[in-house]
């Protein structure tokens, strides 16, 4: 398998790998960064564990070839918290009871990220459409939608 | 294998023939790029900026061919001139899909009922595609597609650019429907788009597109000639749900429904969205 060295911005600090630029993101994010909070559900854009944010914007780590990322800025989940602290998001997951098995949740708390970077006062029509490409086979999506609208006013204080 | 970013609509047109026959493809959002056998060189027009504008030129509203879904929905612009391109990109996929996916590879990916692939050719656009630098050529929308899920884009050897739409003025609009099991994250049992022009509250031009029905997005001729002088009534549209519902030619999908199923949704799509492209034609003076 050729190899190409990839440079980006991961969580804040440049890093350059190189990697099968054909793999992808979330292959090179878990299996050779070993950041394995961004999980791996089924592979082709249909559930949304994956979600990272590419440049801000929220994407399917599963559909990106490691070789776009170069020259990008790419967060994962492990960027949210800080010192043992949660993030804001985080913590209303918590305190929503938003989280059963868990599967879903860091790719839920990431197009949260993204809607309250772009929208910090979402309706929840606005909190909907922004986790609607992110399934939660336990079915919480009520208490996902509480913790987003907390997450905005915990952000606004 | 490499993969490589263009930072020119040149540079990646060279870059393509050096690597010669075949073995290089152009991507954009690339997020069918695992779906598919991979060559072994990408070329990624993401960036090309001159791909990701949508400008009014010449009388011509000129939409790149690597403007993201999220951007098209977002761009006043294409809601202002071309409104069922707009509502299409909105509706298709899901955020992450949108935020990443292009108009362009909505169209070379040739997937039959592809949401702002059915928008575009209802609004029949044009398609500027290069094979070399500075050498061009201009398909019109019926000519991109070769076959169930096959582009007569060749992405091993030429490169989509950009959409020419022709815009809305006074008494035109255009509109956008889809039907799916779900909210997001689900292809359309059916969809269809319409435009339309008025002349004295009377239907001048239609345009009618339906999907899916075939290798590409359809168009109704039979009922776009049978609405020619309609006024916009309840009367009209009724008569605009059967005459697509009868002309239509649908398969059954196992999965999804049945032929006499998506036959019926389509008319009624059919219906719906020609009534909303008039609202919006009357509503544009």
């Amino acid at each position: 398998m050729d190899k190409q060295v990839v440079s980006f911005n991961l969580n804040g600090e440049a890093v350059r790998v190189r990697c099968d630029p054909f793999s992808s993101l979330l292959s090179l994010l878990r299996d050779r960064l070993g950041l394995l909070g961004t999980k791996a559900g089924c592979g082709r854009g249909e559930c949304g564990a994956c979600t990272v944010l590419l440049d801000g914007l929220a994407v399917n780590a599963c559909l990106v070839p490691a070789g776009k990322a170069e020259g990008l800025n790419v967060e994962t989940i492990e960027n949210l918290s800080r010192g043992g602290s949660l993030h804001p998001i985080q913590e209303a997951f918590v305190e929503k009871g938003a989280v059963q098995c868990g599967f879903c949740t860091p790719g839920m708390v990431m197009s949260a990220h993204a809607l309250l970077k772009s929208d910090p006062a979402p309706g929840r029509e606005e909190i909907r459409k922004a986790i609607s490409g992110n399934l939660c086979r336990c079915s919480g999506y009520v208490q996902i939608e509480e913790a987003i609208a907390a997450a905005a006013d915990k952000l606004k204080d | 294998m490499k993969y490589i970013i263009a930072k020119s609509l040149d540079g990646a047109l060279a870059a393509l023939q050096d690597t010669g026959t075949g073995r290089a493809r152009v991507v954009a959002g690339a997020t069918d790029l695992f779906l598919q056998e991979q060559p072994d060189r990408l070329i990624d027009i993401s960036r090309l900026p001159e791909l990701q504008e949508v400008t009014l030129e010449k009388g011509l509203l000129r939409v790149g061919a690597a403007v993201t879904h999220n951007a098209a929905s977002a761009s006043g612009l294409i809601w202002e001139k071309a409104a069922a391109l707009a509502e299409a990109s909105t509706l298709l996929g899901s955020p992450q899909i949108r935020n990443i996916g292009t108009l362009g590879g909505n169209v070379a990916n040739a997937a039959p009922a592809a949401d702002a692939a059915v928008a575009l050719a209802a609004l029949g656009a044009e398609a500027v595609l290069f094979d070399s630098p500075g050498r061009f050529y201009v398909k019109p929308f019926a000519g991109l597609y070769a076959g169930y899920n096959c582009s007569r884009v060749d992405s091993c050897r030429e490169i989509l650019a950009w959409f020419l739409i022709r815009p809305a003025g006074p008494g035109q609009g255009s509109a956008f429907l889809r039907f799916t099991a779900r909210g997001a994250l689900s292809l359309p049992l059916a969809n269809a788009a319409a435009r339309v022009t008025l002349e004295k509250g009377r239907l001048k031009e239609v345009s009618l597109v339906v999907a899916p029905a075939g290798p590409a997005p359809s168009r109704l001729k039979k009922t776009e000639a049978l609405l020619l002088g309609s006024n916009l009534s309840g009367k009209t549209w009724s008569m605009a749900e059967e005459s697509a519902s009868a002309e239509v030619a649908v398969r059954g999908s196992a999965l999804r429904c049945s032929v006499e199923y998506r036959r019926r949704l389509i008319g009624i799509l059919a219906g719906r969205v020609l009534s909303l492209a008039a609202q919006r034609a009357q509503r544009n003076r």
